[in-house]
């Protein structure tokens, strides 16, 4: 028994594993469903007053803008939970006391959630990306690899910075919900910052949506500038992360 | 082992530690005792290293990793077995350490048969226990036990009790409690911490000598007719009240009061006064004497004492 298992169990005893799959897989197997038979259920469903709605026949980026716009907010969301319950420590004092007067310095007890929180992320992004790449490649068409893992890749640096993120804010609300709150409203700021077209290709919101964009025709130039701020954030967080777990109470 | 000077922590305002130098020997069982409120908790943290003191110094003679801490009310993730539990507290401290010690101290701490189960299904003694096996499991030279026993039952306070006791000589334990009984029972060296001041430390026997009043304890029988005797109360039953009237008219009584049960307490001017005279003056009064002798003082009225 050691650090790490404590995170691997913590993943596997409290079914925490279960709520990140779920969520990713689930959209992975929805979304290219949904952009391929859109016609179909939008026909079944028909309106009241006789109007048709015509859709574009689906082309295979669809399938991947349909997960990503559905992974990309409730994932993050149970991303965010699942990693305060692992990285504010001290939500419980006394289980915080167990580990803080055992483990020197601090950012010691950290590193395992840290890393393990992101894997987990990582891993259910990953699958649910593969599940929607196989599932669009089946039912529209098969999408440019490279494209696809770039994404996936860019993806991934989002879920990095969301981690650290939540690392950092945990370290100074010591409680899990009002670790998930803060988080949320930074998260949910950065679109709205986005909103001006200067600072959008700058903010690290902006990688979640690399896959979608990419397979569809987007560049990587869009995203080297919030790529690299997302790099120098996630690092810039988990060292505040490490700086403020050591901290005493005043 | 514990040396702290002129330690003060301050909120705002209030001082929850004014000016503390707590001195506990190396080997000792130390009782930190007083009222909730007093500093208890806030003095361990800050040598546990929780807490940082506004003012003040901390020494301690213990190398780093061997000073273990319980809370008041331990915690762990339920979802961890208690053998998980004190494994995992080994290998945090002691990575050296083999199965077997982690066997021995669930043996000691009686969680043997506990040891697979998830500890979420604990009871509060179990816990209490299960954070001692994981505060013993690393062989700590110092440990900083806060409240161990004030939130069980009578068994389980019995039961941590008896295992504290175990480690004198084994290791420095620093013990809070404000139930005076427990210090009493289990420590050799006390300290009395009242309002965030230190307002004594010293070993138990030099605290009970030192606030020592030579005091008789009497118990009577209210309400019976003795018919023996040519003083008060006679033929109606000889009340606690009467007894202490009348002894208080004595020279040698400094004071006597009356309390429930037909209780007397008599302060002496001397022992010597009372083992001479007090017989005869109880036979005097015509009281139906159920119990008599001198009382065996106790932390509680040394504190209430200290404190008042």
């Amino acid at each position: 028994m050691n650090l790490w298992r404590l995170e691997w169990l913590r993943l596997m005893r409290t079914k925490r594993w279960v709520a990140l799959a779920a969520v990713y897989v689930l959209f992975g197997l929805i979304g290219p469903l949904t952009a391929r038979y859109i016609q179909e259920i939008l026909s079944r469903v028909g309106s009241a007053d006789g109007t048709v709605i015509t859709v574009p026949a689906p082309t295979p980026p669809d399938g991947m803008v349909q997960f990503v716009s559905n992974a990309s907010q409730i994932g993050t969301l149970v991303v965010v939970i699942v990693a305060a319950g692992a990285l504010a420590f001290d939500a419980i004092p006394e289980m915080g006391v167990f580990l803080r007067t055992r483990v020197t310095p601090a950012s010691r007890i950290l590193v395992p959630r840290l890393v393990v929180s992101f894997l987990a992320a990582a891993g259910a992004f990953v699958a649910g990306a593969g599940v929607a790449w196989y599932e669009t490649w089946a039912l529209i068409g098969a999408l440019d690899p490279g494209s696809v893992l770039a994404g996936v890749a860019l993806g991934l640096v989002f879920l990095a910075f969301v981690v650290a993120l939540t690392a950092a804010v945990a370290q100074r609300m010591r409680k899990v919900l009002g670790t998930v709150m803060a988080s949320l409203v930074v998260l949910v700021a950065m679109p709205l910052l986005g909103l001006a077209p200067a600072i959008s290709r700058w903010l690290p919101t902006s990688l979640a949506n690399a896959l979608a964009d990419l397979p569809g025709g987007g560049t990587m130039d869009n995203y080297w500038p919030a790529l690299g701020v997302s790099v120098v954030a996630t690092a810039l967080l988990v060292w505040l992360a490490f700086g403020w777990a050591g901290r005493r109470e005043a | 082992m514990i040396h702290t000077r002129d330690l003060a922590k301050r909120y705002g305002a209030h001082a929850a530690l004014d000016g503390v130098d707590l001195h506990v020997p190396a080997g000792s069982i130390y009782g930190l005792a007083g009222p909730n409120g007093a500093g208890k908790t806030t003095l361990l943290d800050i040598v546990a290293g929780l807490r940082a003191p506004t003012s003040g110094e901390v020494a301690i003679d213990a190398a780093p990793g061997t000073i273990a801490v319980l809370p008041d009310t331990p915690q762990f993730d339920p979802w961890l077995t208690g053998r998980e539990v004190v494994a995992l507290a080994q290998s945090l401290t002691a990575p050296a350490g083999d199965d077997a010690r982690v066997d021995e101290v669930l043996d000691q701490t009686g969680l043997a048969d506990a040891a697979a189960r998830r500890c979420g299904g604990y009871s509060r003694g179990m816990l209490q226990r299960l954070g001692l096996a994981a505060t013993l499991v690393s062989r700590p030279s110092l440990i900083l036990l806060d409240e161990p026993a004030s939130a069980l039952d009578p068994q389980g306070r019995r039961e941590v009790l008896d295992l504290i006791s175990q480690l004198r000589g084994q290791a420095t334990i620093l013990f809070s409690s404000h139930i005076l009984g427990d210090v009493q029972e289990v420590c050799d060296a006390v300290g009395v911490l009242h309002h965030g001041r230190l307002l004594f430390q010293g070993p138990l026997s030099e605290l009970l000598v030192g606030r020592a009043v030579p005091r008789y304890l009497v118990r009577v029988r209210e309400g019976a007719a003795t018919g023996v005797g040519t003083g008060v109360g006679t033929g109606a039953g000889t009340t606690a009240h009467d007894v202490a009237a009348a002894l208080s008219r004595e020279p040698w009584v400094a004071s006597a009061a009356a309390g429930d049960a037909g209780q007397v307490t008599i302060e002496v001017a001397s022992m010597a006064d009372a083992e001479h005279r007090l017989p005869a003056a109880l036979a005097a009064t015509g009281a139906s004497v159920v119990s008599l002798g001198p009382e065996a003082v106790s932390l509680e009225r040394a504190f209430l004492e200290l404190t008042s």
